[in-house]
């Protein structure tokens, strides 16, 4: 290809190329060899018991991979009624026509008073029993009951002295038979895992609002000018002394502050996370192509215009990638996070492995794999579309 | 007539690091002339023409568009002169991740107010022209591609469409061809060529190689270590001239 007009040039003399000496070489392997003998010692690394021992872990491993997910529940027919201490008005209970109907000798009355509870339209020669759920929810057996052959029954108690006004009482009678139902472990398990989701979701929110322009502020081609410099030095620095501090730290004090639950998870994830993002989303600034800047400054448009057009474009789609690296971290973070105090699964988990409760630790583990592995996969869903 | 006429008085730009890019340049540019400008890497092309809208700061000199003052105005008046000066860069800058179209309808920021473009917003009207501009320079089928899915001569093109945006009566071409092959340079500078002659848009434009001076230009100027040694006819530069301008060393070579 034809060259632009240059000078004559000089041919290049050929240069000797250096070569390591082999006993430097040697004497940097005995070192290396020193300092990881050494390094064995010291780590206690003891590959025998790795293998004798093995058989010891045998029945936890065989409980982590059984998770306590779901429990045989006996199949039930119920039926309610509602009762009320006077003067309150008795809560009313839905009948379905053709099922089982419970009645009772009054709606209304006092603790201490007999009630007689007749039940009808259950299945027959059956055991049961009756519960009183008062007006907090809670459940008390009141008295056991055997169903004659046409699937009645008739029972009298002393209503007792319940919490509050309002209440029911439930007839439930075993059909025979088993029902799946999920465990115990696996509700609790459930509502901490959406509160873990959310933990992670709200505390890179709120540290994505606060990044954004505290990124500006720590871009040194931004800000230029003494005033500039100096702004830029103090965020630089309170950023990058933020970001050293450990979130379970940061997660300890905010337990402390607003109490041990997910706000103060939040609150750690999100301090930790707008350090992070901060650095990053600076650096992507400080390393943007000026060339765009300086063509559209060349036409004309105002400062706003040109971070509109030229800054904005380049800095949006890596902007976007961070966050969702930020993001994935914060998953991750938000399941130990609850050990702390910071509420999510983390809690939960220690518990049961505090009490060596290995099958439901492992519902635990397993909701947190599950969990984990979803959102690696949206996160790298949506960097492919919009990155 | 739509071209504007071009003074450089005393031109003088030192950078911090004392380097003397610029060493009291002074020509005039007739309005639709193609001046082209020629000298060694380093010579202060690039911050000369820098220097006309100042997206460099001259350190001491005048530089008058039509008369006007370009050193001594505001910010608002400056802008609202970049308006009429359009320029297309050796790198194109253009913004790599936004779409042919967007980059094109940026070349009319500074006709729009800025609250109507913050939210991506631009008239019918606009696209309308941003196509017909792309329609000229031939790719106008390239519109939604994003910018840098283009080679090197389209993405060139889409410079000179986002120049034209601007309706300039000034275009200012920084090494416009210097990162294209031989039959690429040819095809953008013929349609500099075309809008200097059509319509009469005075061109400045810096080059490598003479013999697209030769071919292009009206007139040349050259500079050597910030200092103007050359000005005149294209024809004009003999083999003397050209060792002056280039150096003892050096040897012309063509490019096809």
């Amino acid at each position: 290809m034809a060259e632009r007009a240059v000078p004559q040039r000089v041919p290049p003399v050929a240069v000797p190329r250096p070569r390591t000496r082999p006993w430097t070489l040697a004497l940097l392997l005995v070192g290396l060899a020193v300092v990881y003998a050494y390094g064995w010692k010291v780590t206690q690394i003891d590959l025998g018991d790795l293998v004798t021992k093995a058989p010891l872990v045998k029945p936890l491993v065989r409980d982590l991979v059984r998770p306590d997910l779901v429990t045989w529940a006996p199949r039930l027919q119920e039926a309610a009624a509602g009762f009320a201490f006077f003067p309150a008005i008795p809560p009313s209970v839905e009948t379905p026509p053709g099922g089982p109907r419970l009645l009772l000798s009054s709606p209304v009355g006092q603790p201490g008073q007999r009630l007689v509870v007749r039940g009808e339209g259950f299945a027959p020669n059956r055991s049961g029993e009756l519960l009183w759920e008062d007006q907090s929810g809670s459940r008390a057996r009141a008295a056991a009951f055997r169903t004659d052959g046409q699937g009645q029954f008739a029972v009298t108690l002393t209503v007792p002295d319940l919490i509050g006004q309002s209440h029911r009482l439930i007839a439930q009678v075993q059909v025979g038979g088993r029902v799946l139902r999920p465990s115990q472990t696996l509700t609790l398990v459930a509502a901490r895992i959406v509160e873990t989701i959310f933990l992670a979701l709200m505390g890179t929110t709120i540290a994505v609002v606060f990044a954004v322009p505290l990124s500006f502020l720590a871009a040194k081609n931004l800000m230029r000018g003494p005033v500039g410099t100096l702004v830029y030095g103090v965020v630089r620095t309170v950023l990058n002394i933020l970001r050293s501090i450990e979130p379970l730290i940061m997660a300890t004090v905010f337990a402390v502050w607003v109490g041990i639950g997910p706000f103060a998870g939040v609150l750690a994830l999100a301090l930790h996370s707008v350090a992070s993002l901060g650095k990053l989303y600076s650096e992507q600034i400080e390393s943007i192509d000026p060339g765009p800047i300086e063509a559209i400054t060349a036409t004309g448009a105002s400062p706003l215009q040109v971070i509109r057009y030229a800054v904005i474009p380049q800095i949006v789609p890596p902007f976007i990638a961070f966050t969702i690296y930020r993001w994935d971290i914060n998953v991750r973070m938000s399941t130990v996070i609850g050990m702390v105090g910071g509420g999510g699964v983390g809690f939960l988990l220690m518990q049961y492995i505090n009490l060596l409760q290995w099958q439901q630790a492992a519902t635990a583990v397993w909701a947190i794999t599950l969990v984990v592995a979803a959102m690696d996969y949206l996160s790298a869903a949506i960097r492919e579309r919009v990155v | 007539m739509k071209g504007a006429a071009v003074r450089v008085e005393h031109l003088v730009k030192v950078f911090p690091d004392g380097t003397r890019a610029l060493d009291d340049v002074s020509f005039a540019v007739r309005p639709g002339e193609f001046l082209i400008v020629i000298g060694l890497s380093g010579s202060g092309k690039s911050t000369l023409l820098r220097c006309i809208n100042r997206l460099i700061e001259p350190t001491s000199g005048k530089v008058y568009i039509d008369d006007v003052d370009v050193t001594a105005l505001p910010p608002d008046a400056l802008r609202r002169l970049r308006r009429q000066i359009g320029m297309i860069f050796q790198q194109f800058n253009l913004v790599k991740r936004s779409s042919v179209l967007t980059n094109v309808l940026a070349g009319r920021l500074g006709y729009l107010p800025p609250s109507q473009a913050l939210l991506n917003y631009f008239p019918r009207d606009e696209v309308a022209r941003a196509l017909a501009n792309l329609e000229r320079v031939g790719i106008a089928e390239k519109a939604r591609t994003r910018a840098d899915q283009l080679s090197g001569g389209q993405q060139q093109r889409v410079g000179i469409a986002r120049a034209l945006m601007q309706e300039p009566r000034l275009i200012l071409a920084d090494e416009p061809v210097a990162s294209l092959d031989p039959a690429t340079s040819h095809s953008i500078l013929k349609y500099v060529e075309e809008l200097n002659r059509t319509e009469g848009i005075t061109v400045i434009c810096s080059l490598h190689f003479l013999s697209l001076a030769r071919r292009y230009g009206t007139r040349v100027i050259a500079l050597k270590q910030g200092r103007l040694v050359f000005e005149g006819l294209p024809h004009e530069i003999d083999e003397r001239r050209f060792r002056e301008i280039y150096g003892e060393e050096a040897v012309e070579v063509e490019i096809a």
